[in-house]
């Protein structure tokens, strides 16, 4: 294979004129593209008919290709680097007006939690992802997750309320028209929030499959579920996934009080527990109805992580170290620096993703709002440990809380592991599809010599780690912004040799090279931050913002480590299990697995003496 | 004849003589008088012992090495082979300093052969039986022979093997293997079981079953997964006992059972692995992982060629009635289905209803006639 890596041109010379011209051109005036990446000022266009439509505008551009996916096979739409905008001005006055009376009451420490749900009441927040016809307020992500950065200053409001969000969506899309009317009101009334009951436990037998929630009709065409979830609070409406005819996946809707359901802690057990089924909905929309759940996570996560390091700056503020405030002290600086740097990263990757699926019709965004949720779920852990380390050991109530509440958010519907799986699995389908026969040539490299010698030369600056950058993304950000559109452009074009080098190597069994694949899906989600972060500072300096300067050093920070990252973890995937030293790693969990003990001998141990 | 033929006989017939009787006499039978076969008792007090008057007898020790061969020829009889001790005593009946060479010629071409081939010859008697040498050892050697003596680098040597050699098996043993029968059982059931972590290990008396004639013991051994595979047996196949296998701990065996059911259908895999255009991903419902169904295929470890092994176990009697109370002592433990499954005996040698325990003490009987009748 890696012959085959050595001796082709993929890419052909479509660029080469283009190229030449922009290598020895001296200005950017008549740069082609960037025009469109601007900041667009659109002017407000009355129609006087829509003004009777209740509802909201549609306004999503034309439907694009997907951009992570993408990304896997090194190509990189340029257009994504203008931040997406997706509220207008009086959207944005509501939205303002909404938050204005919500952190009123979540900012204000002596309000109780009814006060809390009662202001959530009053600004329709129960019933906000609902149609305007339907009394909710036709929220779209982007607003969703400004809401939420208010509401989880409450965790478990928050959690509740962005489960909650994602069910009437499944609900919306899955129930037919007469049933959703029948339940709407009830729902959106916020006396009973919707829990989303997906996950089981890992079977402790062998034959067991990995799923067992079933349901089934009986002979009055009532549906009836049978199985043991997870889920902390069941009470109230319960969507609960089972399996129908042992391999489909169908969601159903479980009425509160519904006979059969025996919860007790974690776990909610069903014993012919009748349900509603949502019947219109196939098994992918589904899916991409409830992946909103990872998206609505990382928020939560992300915010967790914020209140830490407020948390941290309490204690730090008051408290003095050898005569100087210990504010002064560089390496706590430092600490509190870098979880800013996290926290910016991840907000950019959420709203840039959000603006995803607003911006475009047909959004096929899954795989980034995946990414969003690892990001922080990895980043944030690591972070709140450096954080909390500055208290040391006082505060030793609040810190375990803190830290309670961040295992639980970064566990929540799933681990960071499933995730990672998810993500590169799809980006490797992904580039399985258009890399396929030329994978099989790199796999029989005796049978297309020709093709081999190709390869071999046009491989050979993927060899050296050193691409050709022929993206340009440069020009699509703001000049100072050069170097660091650099590396990312590096990264992106990285993706698609070690994907090649991948699957050269594995061939089909890629699938289950699992150390390797979340290498690939780490890198991704990292070149998703990049993206998001270069082209958030971008906006933000390019129209003026508040302390753009300081969000053009955090972006440029954070792509520079991000890069390093990135790298090592490619050059990782392309050396191979034995130079990335994960055959050992797996060799030696499996001998400890196996043998039940550490293994090894205490140092004091001797044979002869 | 001229005094310079006088002269070379005598040199010759001398030199001759020293060298003739030098070598000859590292004969090891040369030894006149054992004293160890005049001891009534054999032990490692009355060998240690023997050793001591040797040394008591007479200061210049005449006749050490050929007292030193005698002793570790008798080892086995005193039962003390595998004692460091004893053999340190040994090489102290060797004087100390007066082999050690002075000059590099002596150091050169073997001072003193005959004593360092017998210290050579002790050492590996020591190897063979597996004993380490420690520091101690090292330190005589070196008060005997110097730092350039063959014996102490044949000791070095022994240092890095041996340690290395010692910790080779995975399976590892204690140093001295348990006289008991039952517990040796178990040392070997629990050793041949390791390839499944999650394995437990019963003791049962065959007691408990009231139809049983043999009044025995019996160790056997079941992970959860077997016990999922022999629910799984289909009612119409019977299972299968096969045995007696041999499994070796050191220098004891035991034998051993094993119950085979049916074996699942080999994992086909025909797919193309060149062909990359359509790998598999999952759903993308976040909580749902992994697969709604289970292949009926080849998954565990237990699952081998010629039948999937259900259970193993070692009787205390090895015989047919013995491994009858284990299936039905099996079935009460678990495995309800066994009161249902014909279970068939395929058992290659006839079994004798001579109990592992009674062989081996008969074994250590004829030995001991034979040490009586040698006496």
């Amino acid at each position: 294979m890696n012959i085959a890596r050595k001796l082709s041109s993929i890419l052909p010379y479509q660029n080469a004129r283009k190229s030449l011209y922009r290598k020895f051109r001296f200005s950017a005036t008549n740069c082609d593209t960037s025009a469109k990446t601007q900041p667009q000022v659109q002017e407000e266009k009355f129609d006087f008919e829509d003004l009777k439509v209740l509802e909201r505008v549609e306004r999503r551009k034309a439907k694009i290709s997907p951009f992570m996916k993408d990304v896997f096979i090194s190509i990189f739409n340029r257009d994504l680097l203008a931040y997406p905008e997706i509220i207008n001005k009086e959207e944005m006055a509501a939205l303002e007006n909404r938050i204005a009376a919500l952190e009123k009451v979540f900012c204000d420490t002596s309000k109780t939690q009814n006060d809390r749900r009662d202001i959530l009441r009053q600004t329709g927040m129960y019933g906000a992802p609902t149609n305007l016809t339907n009394g909710g307020l036709a929220m779209n992500y982007t607003e969703s997750l400004r809401y939420l950065d208010v509401i989880s200053t409450d965790q478990e409001l928050g959690q509740e309320i962005s489960d909650h969000w994602v069910s009437l969506n499944v609900l919306k899309r899955g129930l037919n028209e007469n049933d959703y009317q029948k339940l709407i009101n009830d729902l959106t009334s916020g006396e009973e929030t919707i829990k989303i009951c997906v996950r089981e436990k890992v079977p402790e037998r062998l034959l067991q499959a990995d799923f067992r929630t079933t349901a089934e009709m009986d002979g009055k065409g009532i549906w009836h579920i049978n199985g043991e979830k997870i889920c902390i609070n069941a009470t109230g409406y319960l969507l609960v996934l089972c399996l129908v005819e042992d391999t489909r996946f169908k969601a159903f809707l479980v009425h509160p009080g519904a006979k059969g359901i025996n919860s007790e802690k974690n776990f909610v057990h069903f014993r012919n527990t009748p349900a509603t089924p949502l019947d219109e909905m196939t098994e992918e929309s589904l899916s991409q109805a409830l992946a909103a759940s990872r998206l609505y996570t990382a928020t939560l996560c992300r915010n967790s992580l914020n209140k830490s390091m407020q948390a941290c700056i309490e204690y730090i503020k008051p408290r003095f170290f050898s005569g100087r405030p210990l504010s002064q002290i560089s390496t706590i600086r430092a600490v509190i620096g870098d979880t800013l740097l996290k926290l910016y990263a991840s907000e950019s990757v959420e709203y840039f993703t959000a603006g995803l699926l607003d911006g475009y019709l047909e959004p096929d965004a899954e795989l980034e709002v995946a990414m969003c949720r690892n990001f922080i779920a990895n980043h944030a852990q690591k972070q709140l440990l450096k954080l909390l380390a500055i208290p040391g050991l006082e505060m030793q109530g609040q810190c375990l809380e803190l830290l309670e509440e961040m295992r639980l958010l970064s566990l929540r519907g799933e681990n960071v592991d499933n995730i990672n799986m998810y993500i590169a699995l799809n980006g490797i389908h992904h580039a399985g599809k258009t890399m396929a026969t030329e994978i099989k040539q790199i796999r029989n490299p005796l049978f297309h010599p020709s093709f081999i010698f190709k390869k071999l030369i046009s491989d050979r600056h993927q060899e050296k780690d050193a691409p050709k950058l022929t993206l340009y993304l440069s020009e699509h950000l703001h000049p100072s912004l050069k170097q660091s559109a650099e590396q990312l452009e590096y990264c992106v074009l990285r993706m698609r040799y070690i994907c090649e080098t991948l699957m050269g190597r594995h061939g089909q069994d890629v699938a289950a090279a699992f150390t390797e694949l979340t290498r690939l899906a780490e890198a991704a989600t990292e070149i998703l931050a990049m993206t998001a972060v270069l082209a958030r500072a971008s906006r933000s300096y390019c129209i003026g913002l508040r302390n753009a300067e300081l969000e053009m050093k955090l972006a440029a920070c954070f792509v520079d480590k991000s890069k390093e990252r990135v790298q090592k973890l490619l050059l990782e995937v392309s050396d191979g299990e034995y130079l990335n030293l994960d055959h050992f790693r797996i060799h030696f969990g499996k001998k400890v697995l196996d043998s039940n003990s550490t293994l090894v001998e205490k140092p004091t141990e001797r044979v002869f003496w | 004849m001229n005094v310079n033929n006088i002269l070379k006989n005598i040199i010759r017939s001398r030199t001759a003589n020293v060298f003739f009787k030098r070598w000859k006499s590292s004969e090891k039978e040369l030894a006149t008088y054992d004293p160890f076969l005049a001891k009534p008792k054999k032990n490692k007090e009355t060998y240690l012992e023997v050793i001591k008057m040797f040394e008591e007898r007479d200061t210049r020790r005449r006749g050490h090495v050929e007292f030193i061969y005698a002793a570790l020829s008798r080892m086995k009889e005193f039962g003390v082979q595998k004692d460091l001790e004893v053999y340190k005593a040994l090489i102290d009946v060797l004087p100390k300093g007066k082999f050690i060479p002075t000059n590099i010629f002596q150091a050169e071409f073997l001072h003193y052969p005959k004593q360092q081939q017998c210290a050579v010859d002790l050492l590996e008697q020591m190897e063979d039986n597996k004993v380490m040498p420690d520091s101690e050892m090292e330190q005589m050697l070196l008060n005997i022979y110097g730092r350039r003596g063959i014996p102490l680098r044949k000791f070095w040597r022994m240092m890095y093997w041996m340690p290395k050699f010692k910790n080779l098996s995975p399976w590892y043993l204690p140093e001295k293997l348990p006289t008991d029968t039952l517990e040796l059982a178990k040392l070997a059931i629990q050793r041949i079981t390791s390839v499944d972590p999650d394995t437990k290990i019963d003791i049962w008396q065959t007691e408990e079953i009231e139809a049983s004639l043999d009044k025995t013991w019996v160790v056997s051994a079941q992970s959860r997964v077997q016990q999922v595979l022999l629910s799984e047996q289909p009612i119409d196949e019977p299972l299968t006992i096969k045995g007696p296998f041999n499994i070796y701990l050191n220098d004891q065996v035991v034998t051993y059972f094993i119950l085979l059911g049916k074996i699942r259908p080999e994992y086909k895999d025909d797919t193309d692995l060149d062909d990359v255009s359509n790998i598999q991903k999952p759903p993308g419902i976040p909580g749902v992982i992994g697969r709604v169904t289970l292949p009926q295929v080849k998954s565990t470890v237990h699952e081998q060629d010629d039948g999937t092994i259900v259970a193993v176990c070692a009787t205390g009697t090895s015989s047919r009635d013995s491994l009858l109370s284990w299936i039905r002592l099996l079935e009460s433990h678990n495995n309800p289905l066994l009161a249902n499954i014909p279970v068939i005996f395929t058992l290659i040698a006839p079994p004798t209803d001579v109990s592992l325990f009674d062989t081996q003490q008969d074994v250590n009987e004829t030995k001991e006639e034979n040490v009586n009748s040698t006496n």
